[in-house]
C-alpha cells in the first residue's frame, strides 16, 4: 500500500499517493531501544522541538506562522510498542488544489526541515528556560495520569503486574528521571535521536511521488546509520508463581476499578497471534462478546466490561467499573466467561461476529491517513507487503478448535480493584 | 432527489425529505471504504417539560430519561441489537446530548443489511417493566463512572452555576436517584412525541450510491406506517442574563486543581445563519484572545498558571450558550485574574483587527478542511446544523465575509461579568 524508498542505510520513506484525503499528511517516526532515561529525556525533547526552532524563536511567532499557512497541524509525541520508543512529528496541512490563494505545501515541507535539523539553540545549547517549562510539562502530564482513576488503575495493575518491565514503563519516563536532566542531556539526547535512530518517514496525500520523493530527499539529510536490532521472535515474559494476586487499593471516589491481568506465551511474533485476536474478541473486545453479553447485559453489574489484548507484552487485560462490594462476583462471572471458552462453549455466531468486527476494524482504520501510518507502522515488521485484505483472510481460516486452544493458553495472574474508601 | 454541489470542496450532497417527513442525506466519499450512518432524532436532555402527542397537557418527564430511551432501544424481545449489527461487521453505538440522540454504525461491508437494522431497530420501540428495570444497573454504573471523573465534574458544575432554572443544568444522564422512577409508559410517551420520522434524520457518508441508498431508505420508510406529523410543544423557564452561582469549589481525589470559568451567553434565540454567524465569532475571538498565539497563553504558560490541559469553547443550541476556559492549574486565583484581565481588556479597549481575524480565518478554514476528512465529523455536525437550521457547508463562505465588528458583536453577548462563573475541583484532603 505504500511506495517504500530507501533514502540511507536505517531511513527509509513510505509514500502514498491518494485522492481519498483533503489534506498531505507527514509523519517523521525516530525508534529506539527503550528505557527509562531515554523515554524521559526524548518525552522532553519532543515538547521542545514544537515549541519553536532556529527560525521561529518564540512558540507564538511559530503558532502564528502554522496559522497563516491554514491552520496546519505540526506536533511531537512520544509513545512505545513493544521494547522500542517512538518520537513522532506530524505535520497535516490542506492540499494546495482546495485553497484559493497560494500554496502552503513547499512551506511545510521547509518547517518539518527547520523543526527537525535547525532547533532553537543558543551558543550550541538549549535555552534553559524553555527545557525548564517543557519539563515542568512532561511531569504534570505524568502527574495528571493520577486524576483519570480507569488509567490509574490499569498503570497500577500493570506495575503490579511487570515492574520494572516495558510492559509498565511510560514512553514519557519518570519524573525523577525529568526533573534531574540538564540541557546537556537535552542537547545528546537530540544528536543521539538525529544521528543513530532508525528513521521511518510517510507522506500520504494527493501529492506527486517521484517529485516529494526529491524533495524529502533535499530536505532532509539524514545520514545513514544500522537499522534497529529486532529481537528474534521472543517467548513473552513467563509468569513467576502459580498464584492468582488480589491487591485492592483505596481512594476517594465512587466506583470501584476491577481490572485483572492475564498472561499468555502468545505475544505480536508468534504465530499464532492471528488466532488470539479472534480469541481476545470473542472473550471481550466487542459489544457481542461474552464479557459485555454476560457482566453487562446480563448480570446488569456495569456498564464498560471488556478485554484487550497487548500483543507486544503477551497480557490480556481485563476491565470493568463495577460497584466495589460486587468484586466477587464479578471476578467469578469474567472467569467463568474465560472458562466456558477454554472448555469449547464457542458458538459459530461469536466467530462470524468476531471475524466481521475485526475486519471492518482494520478496514475502517485504513479511511484516515494517520490510521493507514500508524497500521502499517506497525504491521510492516511483520510483513512489509501487509494488506488489510491479507490480515482478514488470516483471520477467516481461525477455528473455534484454534480458539479453544488459545483461550487455555490465558491464564490470570492479577486481580486489582481500586475503589472508594468508604467500601469492603 | 436534490442533487447539491460544493465546488470549492468537491463534495456533492444529496438531499430529499420522505413522504413520512424524514429528511434523508447522502454524502459519498471517494476512496473510503467505510459508511458511516447516523440516524439523529431532535430531541435530548433539555426536552423534559412538553406535551406528549395525543394529550392537551404538559408533562415533565424524570431527569435522565432521553438518555435512558437511547439505551433502551438497543433492546428488542428477540435479544439485543448489537448482535445483529456485529454479524453484518458494523460497529455501532448511539449518543445523547443536550439536544440530540443519535443511532449511528460504521461499516465497510453489506451497507445496506446494516442500514435496515437502524432503521428498524429505531423506529420499533419495545420497552417492557422488565427491560426497563434491568437497565437502571447499568445506568446507575455509567453515572457513577462519571462522578468519578473530574473533568466532566468541573464542566457540568460551571453548567449548574451558569443556569438557574434552564434544563441544560441537568446532567444528561441523569441521577442514580431520578432514572428508578423510569417506566416503560414514560418511554412510549417521549418515543410517541419525539420520534416522528418528521423530527429526524438520516445522514449516510461514506462508500455510498446515492441513487441505489436513497431508494432502498425510500422504500424501506413506504413499508412503514406512521402517524401524521404533529408539532411538537417543548417548553422551556425563563432564564435570567446574570449567574445563579458565581463561585463553587468541589473536593476530589486529584492530584492538581483544575479551575473552570464559564461566560454566559445572553444571545440564544436565534438560528440558521444568524447562529452560525455567532458561532463563528465567538469561537474566533476565543482563539484570538486565549489560542496558542495569544499574549495570554504564551504569558500563563511561561508561569507556569496553566499547562498541557488548558482549553477553551464555546457550546451554543437554541436557548442557551456559553463560552468556557480552563486548565488544571496550581495557582486558581492568579489564573482566574488573568483570565478576567483578558476579557476585561478586550471589552474595555478593543484592540482585535483585521490583520488577527484573517490569520485566524485562516487557521479555521484549514481546520474546516481537515474535519471534512471524518465522516463522523460531517454526519454529526451536518445533523447538529441541520436541526438548527444552519448548513455545515457555508461555514467557508461564511468565515470569509466575517468582519471584525461580528466578532465584537458576538464577544459582546457573553463579556458581561454578571454572566462568569468559577468552578474549581481542589485536591481532597488526605485521609488519615
Amino acid at each position: 500500500m505504500f511506495k517504500k524508498i530507501v533514502l540511507q542505510e536505517g531511513v527509509t520513506l513510505y509514500i502514498r499517493k491518494t485522492e481519498q484525503f483533503k489534506t498531505v499528511n507527514f509523519s517523521v517516526k525516530w525508534k529506539t531501544a527503550l528505557d527509562e532515561t531515554k523515554a524521559a529525556h526524548r518525552a522532553v525533547l519532543a515538547n521542545v522541538l514544537q515549541d519553536s526552532n532556529g527560525r521561529y524563536r518564540t512558540q507564538t511567532a511559530l503558532r502564528n506562522t502554522l496559522d497563516e499557512m491554514y491552520g496546519t497541524v505540526l506536533y511531537t509525541d512520544a509513545s512505545k510498542r513493544g521494547e522500542t520508543h517512538l518520537v513522532s512529528l506530524y505535520a497535516e496541512c490542506v492540499n494546495d488544489e482546495y485553497l484559493s490563494e497560494g500554496g502552503v505545501l513547499d512551506d511545510v515541507l521547509g518547517l518539518i526541515q527547520t523543526t527537525i535539523f535547525e532547533p532553537n539553540l543558543v551558543d550550541g545549547q538549549f535555552d534553559e528556560t524553555i527545557v525548564n517549562r517543557e519539563k515542568r510539562s512532561v511531569i504534570e502530564r505524568l502527574r495528571s495520569l493520577y486524576d483519570d482513576k480507569t488509567r490509574y488503575a490499569q498503570k497500577r495493575m500493570l506495575e503490579l503486574l511487570r515492574p520494572d518491565s516495558a510492559a509498565s514503563a511510560s514512553s514519557y519516563g519518570t519524573e525523577k528521571v525529568v526533573n534531574a536532566m540538564t540541557t546537556g542531556d537535552l542537547l545528546k539526547a537530540y544528536e543521539s535521536m538525529l544521528h543513530e535512530d532508525e528513521i521511518a518517514i510517510y507522506v500520504v496525500g494527493d501529492v506527486d511521488e517521484q517529485e516529494m520523493t526529491e524533495k524529502i530527499r533535499t530536505h532532509f539529510t539524514f545520514q545513514s546509520r544500522p537499522a534497529m536490532e529486532r529481537k528474534p521472535l521472543q517467548q513473552a515474559e513467563a509468569r513467576q508463581t502459580e498464584d492468582i494476586r488480589r491487591v485492592r487499593e483505596k481512594q476517594e471516589m465512587k466506583q470501584g476499578k476491577l481490572h485483572l491481568g492475564f498472561s499468555t506465551p502468545v505475544s505480536f511474533r508468534h504465530p499464532d497471534y492471528p488466532k488470539m485476536q479472534i480469541t481476545n474478541g470473542v472473550f471481550g473486545g466487542f459489544a457481542h462478546s461474552k464479557l459485555f453479553m454476560n457482566v453487562r447485559e446480563k448480570e446488569s453489574m456495569a456498564y464498560y466490561a471488556s478485554s484487550s489484548y497487548a500483543s507486544h507484552y503477551g497480557l490480556l487485560y481485563v476491565m470493568a467499573g463495577i460497584d466495589a462490594e460486587l468484586e466477587e462476583k464479578a471476578v467469578d462471572l469474567i472467569k467463568e466467561q474465560l472458562q466456558a471458552m477454554q472448555q469449547g462453549d464457542i458458538t459459530d455466531l461469536e466467530m462470524e461476529q468476531t471475524k466481521a468486527l475485526l475486519g471492518n476494524g482494520i478496514k475502517s482504520a485504513f479511511d484516515s491517513a494517520r490510521g493507514q501510518i500508524e497500521v502499517f507502522d506497525q504491521f510492516k515488521e511483520l510483513d512489509e507487503q501487509f494488506t488489510a485484505e491479507k490480515m482478514i483472510a488470516v483471520w477467516e481460516s481461525v477455528t473455534k478448535e484454534d480458539v479453544q486452544k488459545m483461550a487455555t493458553e490465558i491464564s490470570l495472574e492479577i486481580v486489582y480493584l481500586l475503589s472508594g474508601k468508604e467500601a469492603v | 432527489m436534490e442533487k447539491i454541489q460544493f465546488d470549492h470542496l468537491q463534495e456533492t450532497l444529496y438531499k430529499a425529505t420522505l413522504a413520512n417527513g424524514l429528511n434523508v442525506y447522502i454524502l459519498p466519499k471517494r476512496g473510503y471504504s467505510k459508511t458511516f450512518v447516523t440516524f439523529t432524532t431532535n430531541y435530548g436532555s433539555i426536552d423534559r417539560t412538553f406535551i406528549p402527542r395525543g394529550s392537551e397537557e404538559e408533562m415533565t418527564v424524570p431527569d435522565g430519561i432521553a438518555h435512558f430511551l437511547e439505551h433502551k432501544l438497543f433492546e428488542k424481545e428477540d435479544g439485543d441489537v448489537f448482535q445483529k449489527f456485529s454479524v453484518h461487521g458494523a460497529s455501532a453505538n448511539a449518543f445523547t446530548s443536550f439536544t440530540r440522540t443519535a443511532y449511528l454504525f460504521s461499516a465497510t461491508d453489506k451497507l445496506y443489511e446494516n442500514t435496515e437494522i437502524l432503521l428498524d431497530f429505531v423506529q420499533e420501540p419495545y420497552f417492557t417493566e422488565k427491560t426497563v428495570d434491568k437497565e437502571k444497573g447499568i445506568i446507575a454504573q455509567e453515572i457513577t463512572m462519571y462522578d468519578d471523573q473530574p473533568d466532566w465534574r468541573l464542566y457540568f458544575g460551571t453548567i449548574e452555576n451558569l443556569y438557574h432554572e434552564h434544563p441544560v443544568k441537568i446532567d444528561i444522564a441523569g441521577t442514580v436517584e431520578s432514572i428508578q422512577d423510569i417506566t416503560a409508559e414514560h418511554l412510549y410517551e417521549c418515543y410517541e412525541t419525539f420520534y416522528h420520522p418528521s423530527n429526524m434524520a438520516l445522514f449516510v457518508v461514506g462508500a455510498v450510491d446515492p441513487d441505489e441508498m436513497m431508494n432502498f431508505v425510500k422504500k424501506n420508510q413506504d413499508a412503514k406506517k406512521f402517524k401524521e406529523p404533529a408539532e411538537i410543544v417543548r417548553k422551556f423557564p425563563d432564564e435570567k442574563d446574570t449567574v445563579a452561582i458565581a463561585e463553587r469549589t468541589l473536593a476530589m481525589d486529584v492530584s492538581k486543581p483544575k479551575l473552570n470559568i464559564g461566560m454566559k451567553c445572553t444571545k440564544t434565540d436565534i438560528e440558521g445563519e444568524e447562529m452560525l454567524i455567532q458561532e463563528l465569532s465567538s469561537g474566533l475571538v476565543l482563539d484570538i484572545l486565549f489560542g496558542r498565539s495569544s499574549d495570554f497563553y504564551t504569558k500563563t504558560y511561561n508561569e507556569g498558571l496553566i499547562d498541557e490541559s488548558f482549553s477553551y469553547d464555546f457550546t451554543m443550541e437554541k436557548g442557551f450558550g456559553f463560552a468556557m476556559i480552563g486548565s488544571d492549574t496550581e495557582q486558581p486565583e492568579a489564573l482566574e485574574a488573568e483570565i478576567r484581565k483578558t476579557i476585561r481588556g478586550a471589552v474595555e479597549n478593543w484592540s482585535i483587527t483585521d490583520v488577527e481575524l484573517d490569520r485566524m480565518r485562516k487557521k479555521k478554514i484549514g481546520q474546516f478542511m481537515r474535519s471534512l476528512n471524518s465522516p463522523e465529523f460531517i454526519a454529526n455536525q451536518f445533523t447538529r446544523y441541520a436541526f438548527n437550521k444552519m448548513n455545515l457547508f457555508d461555514v467557508v463562505p461564511t468565515l470569509e465575509k466575517l468582519t471584525v465588528q461580528n466578532l465584537q458583536d458576538a464577544f459582546a453577548t457573553f463579556a458581561d461579568e454578571s454572566g462568569y462563573t468559577v468552578y474549581s475541583i481542589v485536591p481532597a484532603e488526605p485521609a488519615q
